[in-house]
């Protein structure tokens, strides 16, 4: 696995666990379900509002 | 990757994505609405009224409030009994309508609640949400415009699929998640949209998906109704019941039959889910995935006895997964603000991609003029 690929498959990964978890039960299976696709979105806000502007 | 693969996919990424903008702008904005659709409803005073002076009522049994139904609506007949929750209140649904019609969609259906009987209205489709989910769902142009909705999510599909690859080669000597603010536009555009289309990848693939199965949902029941329910059908006697067997006993024949699940609807005989002489009785679990795991339990309508037992089949599985992949109806308020921001991001991918083909359109329309002059002034 190369650089390119590392942060989408950790990404596609925790997403996939993010919508799975939801569905098997409440409370702890809920926590893992938001951290899964809070991920993803943590990742591209972080990058929207920390574009680097021109060097 | 060969430059001439590459090419190709870059052409399949292009010709998708153009194909489905449009429909796929507006099912991400009436989307967006529709996963606060309880909220809205609520702000806009647009929610059923909750049902009043019945709390001291006992509890009525299937039968009483099936026969109430069918008081309400005289000559009519009962086609099936729903039992499910409306923000926590157990609640029962009767669909009644003309007799000798199989078909559901023909006639009315009464809402009562479930523990006093007291009549209540349900979201019917009149609401501002209501409207949107038209829009959403079929366009306004019923089943044919579903089919198309459905179709759009295959090729949004294909469309991911070829961003998926063209991802590598574009993003070989970058870092990840580089946006270039302050650089060319076009350049920034292309930041953008790799950003956000890699960041909702498995995301936006299953919600599409998913819309794309609840989209063909008629053919899908369509195909089961022609087999599965056909050949359980054949198997079974056909001559119509000369008596009915109360619902409430055929309940407990379900309930012994399949335990520990709860009791999803109950067709009677002569509809389309049933046979001329049996009651279609469907359980379901108790969990978020249990709920969408169907048991069937066919009981005799003459003598309340069990006849056959059967599970749905893998694809009518995977439709009834279908709806909470695509809602995002099943962990609460934090799951449905996320799914909000990765619609966002998804309509983040699909306009800088569309901006990206504009002006790049634009650039090779100037770069073939300028070319035509040349010529031009050459001759």
């Amino acid at each position: 696995m190369n650089g390119t690929w590392r942060w989408p498959l950790l990404l596609a990964l925790s997403s996939a666990l993010g919508l799975a978890a939801g569905i098997f039960g409440d409370g702890p299976w809920d926590w893992l379900c938001w951290a899964g696709l809070g991920l993803p979105v943590a990742v591209a806000i972080a990058k929207l509002v920390g574009g680097r502007g021109p060097a | 990757m060969k430059s001439k693969t590459l090419r190709g996919w870059y052409a399949v990424h292009r010709w998708t994505s153009l194909a489905c903008t449009a429909n796929l702008l507006l099912l991400c904005l009436s989307g967006l609405i529709l996963i606060f659709h309880h909220e809205i409803d609520h702000l806009l005073g647009q929610e059923p009224p909750p049902a009043r002076g019945a709390a001291d009522l006992p509890r009525p049994s299937l039968q009483q409030l099936a026969d109430a139904a069918l008081l309400a609506h005289p000559g009519s007949v009962p086609k099936s009994i729903t039992l499910f929750e409306d923000d926590g209140v157990p609640m029962v649904g009767v669909r009644v309508g003309a007799p000798g019609v199989a078909s559901l969609r023909e006639g009315s259906s009464i809402f009562m609640d479930a523990g006093n009987g007291a009549p209540r209205a349900l979201f019917t489709g009149d609401t501002f949400t209501g409207f949107i989910l038209k829009l959403h769902v079929n366009l306004f142009l019923g089943f044919p415009g579903q089919l198309f909705i459905g179709a759009v999510g295959l090729v949004f599909f294909l469309s991911m699929l070829s961003g998926i690859v063209l991802y590598g080669p574009f993003m070989r000597k970058l870092a990840f998640g580089l946006v270039r603010f302050g650089r060319q536009s076009r350049i920034v555009q292309a930041d953008l949209h790799n950003l956000t289309g890699i960041v909702v990848m498995v995301w936006a693939l299953v919600v599409g998906m998913t819309g794309s199965f609840l989209s063909f949902s008629p053919l899908i029941i369509g195909l089961w109704q022609k087999t599965e329910l056909s050949e359980l059908i054949r198997t079974l006697p056909a001559a119509p019941p000369t008596s009915m067997a109360p619902l409430d006993e055929v309940r407990r024949v379900a309930d012994q039959t399949v335990p520990g699940k709860d009791l999803a609807y109950i067709f009677y005989p002569g509809t389309e889910y049933a046979t001329q002489r049996h009651y279609m009785v469907v359980l379901r679990g108790h969990s978020e995935i249990a709920k969408r795991v169907f048991n069937i339990v066919v009981v005799d309508a003459e003598t309340g006895q069990l006849a056959a037992q059967r599970s749905m089949p893998w694809y009518m599985q995977v439709l009834l997964l279908s709806g909470p992949f695509h809602f995002g109806d099943y962990g609460g308020l934090p799951l449905k603000i996320l799914w909000a921001l990765l619609t966002l991001l998804t309509t983040g991918a699909t306009t800088t991609g569309l901006i990206i083909w504009a002006r790049r359109s634009k650039t090779a329309t100037r770069q073939i003029d300028a070319g035509n002059a040349h010529l031009k002034e050459q001759s």
